[in-house]
């Protein structure tokens, strides 16, 4: 376990002392100019999760069925967050070692991996079959829901966070 | 001039007051404003990706207004309130900034298109919604509202860069 935060740190560490940190940082206006996208992406992804587990719940749209909908939705959903995760790695590098101490930082990044992995496994499965018990479906929405509401509202809140005290990096 | 005195007004109204000396009214409100992008622009996005022949092909155009149109309204009403409390926070200071204005142009323009949609092609939506292809003025107001919108966002993240740190 050591391990792995000394390996996370590095990786902090070198994003911060990155072309792309640097010049981000050294900027008056790329930051804001990242986060537009970061922004755009969110709300298309919003709209589209909300779509899909709305029609998951059971609130048909159009006269397609759940499937039909995520096929349709699928490549602006996986495009959405792309922009978003690189758009936000970006904006990450700017103060990466400070985001290593950040309790809202971790707390975003660890949905965020739930977030991905739940949206690529067990809901992508559940959205496919539709024969699935309507009890599961909800459930299925719900957690979706819930899990990148999490992971944005993490995102709100380590701004606010930022400015508590960092833990000692040393060299 | 009557604008001075009514952001004066806004700003020492206990409301505003309140916004601006909480130390958790302004962090919930704008995380409100922020994440309600996610229904707001979102839909906004899929509609004008949608008469843009870009997305939801299958569905007829009038179909995914109708669809749409609650949440699109319902969300709509939450970014004025949140955005009105937060401005209600520092009006004064708010309106000095170049943002804020072209923002609030913005977002007037983008009403524009959409009550100039709504008298036109919209009143004959249902003669072109089952046409393979939209017809050229429906993409024009998709181009214009995606654009317009994007440069309500842009300028809505403007602002906070321009404003002194609290």
């Amino acid at each position: 376990m050591n391990e792995l935060a000394a390996l996370t740190l590095a990786f902090c560490r070198w994003c911060n002392d990155s072309f792309f940190g640097h010049a981000i940082r050294d900027s008056a206006w790329l930051f804001p100019f990242v986060e537009i996208f970061h922004l755009l992406a969110l709300g298309l992804l919003g709209g589209i999760l909300v779509l899909i587990n709305m029609s998951l719940f059971g609130v048909r749209f159009g006269s397609g069925s759940t499937p039909e909908l995520a096929r349709e939705l699928r490549p602006w959903m996986f495009g959405c967050i792309g922009v978003m995760l690189l758009s936000g790695f970006l904006l990450f590098s700017t103060e990466a070692v400070k985001m290593y101490g950040n309790w809202a930082f971790q707390f975003k990044m660890s949905l965020l991996l739930l977030a991905v992995l739940y949206t690529l496994t067990i809901h992508r499965k559940v959205i496919d079959s539709p024969r699935t018990a309507v009890g599961l479906r909800r459930l299925a929405a719900v957690i979706s829901l819930l899990l990148w509401l999490g992971v944005g509202l993490g995102g709100r809140a380590l701004g606010y966070v930022t400015t508590a005290a960092s833990p000692p990096i040393g060299q | 001039m009557i604008l001075d005195s009514a952001l004066v007004w806004l700003h020492d109204t206990s409301f505003g007051t309140v916004i601006r000396e909480s130390v958790w009214a302004e962090p919930i409100i704008e995380t409100i404003h922020v994440l309600t992008l996610g229904v707001f622009l979102g839909f906004v996005i899929l509609l004008d990706l949608r008469l843009l022949d870009l997305v939801l092909r299958r569905t007829p155009v009038s179909t995914v207004f109708r669809q749409l149109n609650p949440w699109l309204f319902g969300s709509f009403g939450v970014m004025i309130v949140t955005g009105i409390s937060l401005f209600a926070g520092d009006p004064v200071l708010f309106y000095g900034t170049i943002f804020f204005k072209l923002k609030m142009l913005m977002l007037l323009a983008a009403a524009l298109n959409v009550v100039v949609f709504n008298f036109t092609l919209g009143r004959t939506m249902m003669q072109w919604d089952v046409l393979p292809a939209t017809p050229r003025g429906a993409r024009i107001t998709g181009i214009l509202s995606l654009v317009l919108w994007i440069a309500v966002v842009a300028c809505g993240r403007g602002i906070a860069y321009v404003l002194p740190p609290p």
